[in-house]
């Protein structure tokens, strides 16, 4: 899932940085003061998320959980994802520096967009439906991620179905496993903390 | 003698600290280049094209890993060789050989550059065949696998007080950022 440096070619680095720069901008912007915890424990759980490994063929791939913290975050989920990247990198040599933007855009911003179709969804209805639909986000997620690794080995040279269908079918458990992590945990919060889905306001976060 | 010179050798070559669960290196095998590529859960990447460049970047050929892992590579100029494979998915094994060291398998000792493989009687020096020389390196890398395959691992161990020390960023960082906020919407409120 995270793309080694060196792999890409530099107009994409480049270009992947500009992107989680924004990324990142947007989202601090939408972070109000009282969602900040929420998203460092997502930032945290992301970051142990990856150190969880589910062997598949010849690699492992692990967990991203980045579906559960679109959910929880919207746009805010770009700068929590990008903490623990960049985190992931300098402990674990997960990823690397230089590919950092890369792998943020490629990691938050499914996230975000899974967060902005889901999250009127999940917030409605019985905490069932919405664990249902907070299920489906999180599958998607991460089929969106392999999708975008994909697309930017391609902008490096890579045939694009090939290295799609590599990262898509290897992610498949994971999607499942996301799936039902993320509409655990939704059904979880919708339950115990229904206001972690509306914000001050009482109006849809 | 052998075993000390490879083990350097091996702890030598240049193990990229930055692939994640990519292992690799390149070292001298007679007067070839081998190279290992695989993950560091000990699975070894069979059947993997690797494509060989120089320093500048021409391609200087290509060859592909066995059912271990291991590749063979046999110089034809001593310039700097730069070993590549596509392992797929972001994941590049990239392993560089400097051209003093590809000279010297070279150029090694002018009497063995000039028997052939084939001629039985080589390699005088170590009273070897070649066939039980390459037994003895098959031999060796045999066993130096483990070892190797259990170093990268370790680098590449998260251990519990990284994860720890992570969490504690995380904590420290969004703290920072609460602080942060808080204080602007209090200076804003005033």
């Amino acid at each position: 899932m995270h793309i080694v440096d060196g792999a890409l070619s530099n107009p994409v680095v480049i270009g992947g940085a500009v992107a989680a720069v924004g990324g990142i901008a947007m989202g601090l912007r939408s972070l109000p003061l009282e969602r900040i915890p929420a998203a460092g424990v997502l930032s945290a759980s992301f970051f142990v998320a990856s150190l969880i490994h589910v062997p598949i063929g010849p690699s492992s791939v692990h967990l991203i959980l980045n579906g559960l913290a679109g959910l929880m975050l919207g746009w805010a989920a770009f700068p929590a994802l990008f903490v623990g990247l960049l985190l992931q990198a300098v402990f674990f040599g997960f990823g690397g520096l230089t590919v950092l933007g890369v792998n943020a855009v490629n990691i938050a911003l499914p996230a975000v967009l899974v967060g902005l179709i889901f999250r009127p969804l999940v917030a409605r209805g019985s905490p069932l439906q919405g664990a249902i639909w907070g299920g489906i986000g999180g599958g998607v997620a991460v089929a969106a991620t392999t999708l975008a690794v994909a697309v930017s080995l391609m902008l490096s040279g890579d045939e694009f179905v090939l290295a799609a269908k590599l990262v898509f079918f290897s992610h498949i458990p994971v999607m499942v496993i996301e799936a039902l992590l993320s509409g655990a945990a939704i059904f979880l919060a919708r339950r115990v903390k229904p206001e972690l889905f509306v914000d001050t306001k009482g109006s849809l976060a | 003698m052998i075993r000390s010179c490879v083990l350097i050798l091996a702890l030598l070559a240049p193990l990229p600290a930055l692939a994640h669960n990519v292992i690799s290196s390149v070292f001298p095998s007679g007067s070839d280049i081998e190279g290992e590529v695989g993950f560091s859960n000990g699975d070894m990447a069979a059947d993997l094209l690797i494509e060989v460049f120089d320093g500048a970047g021409a391609k200087l050929g290509e060859t592909k890993t066995d059912a271990d892992g291991f590749f063979l590579f046999t110089p034809a100029a001593p310039v700097t060789h730069v070993f590549r494979g596509d392992l797929g998915a972001g994941h590049v094994a990239e392993m560089t050989m400097e051209a003093a060291e590809v000279a010297a398998i070279m150029g090694e000792s002018p009497v063995e550059t000039a028997a052939s493989p084939a001629a039985p009687s080589a390699a005088a020096s170590a009273g070897l065949s070649d066939q039980s020389r390459a037994e003895l390196a098959r031999m060796l890398r045999t066993e130096l696998r483990p070892l190797r395959q259990e170093l990268t691992a370790f680098k590449n161990k998260s251990d519990f007080q990284s994860v720890l020390g992570g969490i504690g960023y995380i904590f420290g960082l969004f703290g920072l950022g609460f602080y942060i906020a808080a204080r602007r919407k209090i200076g804003g409120s005033a």
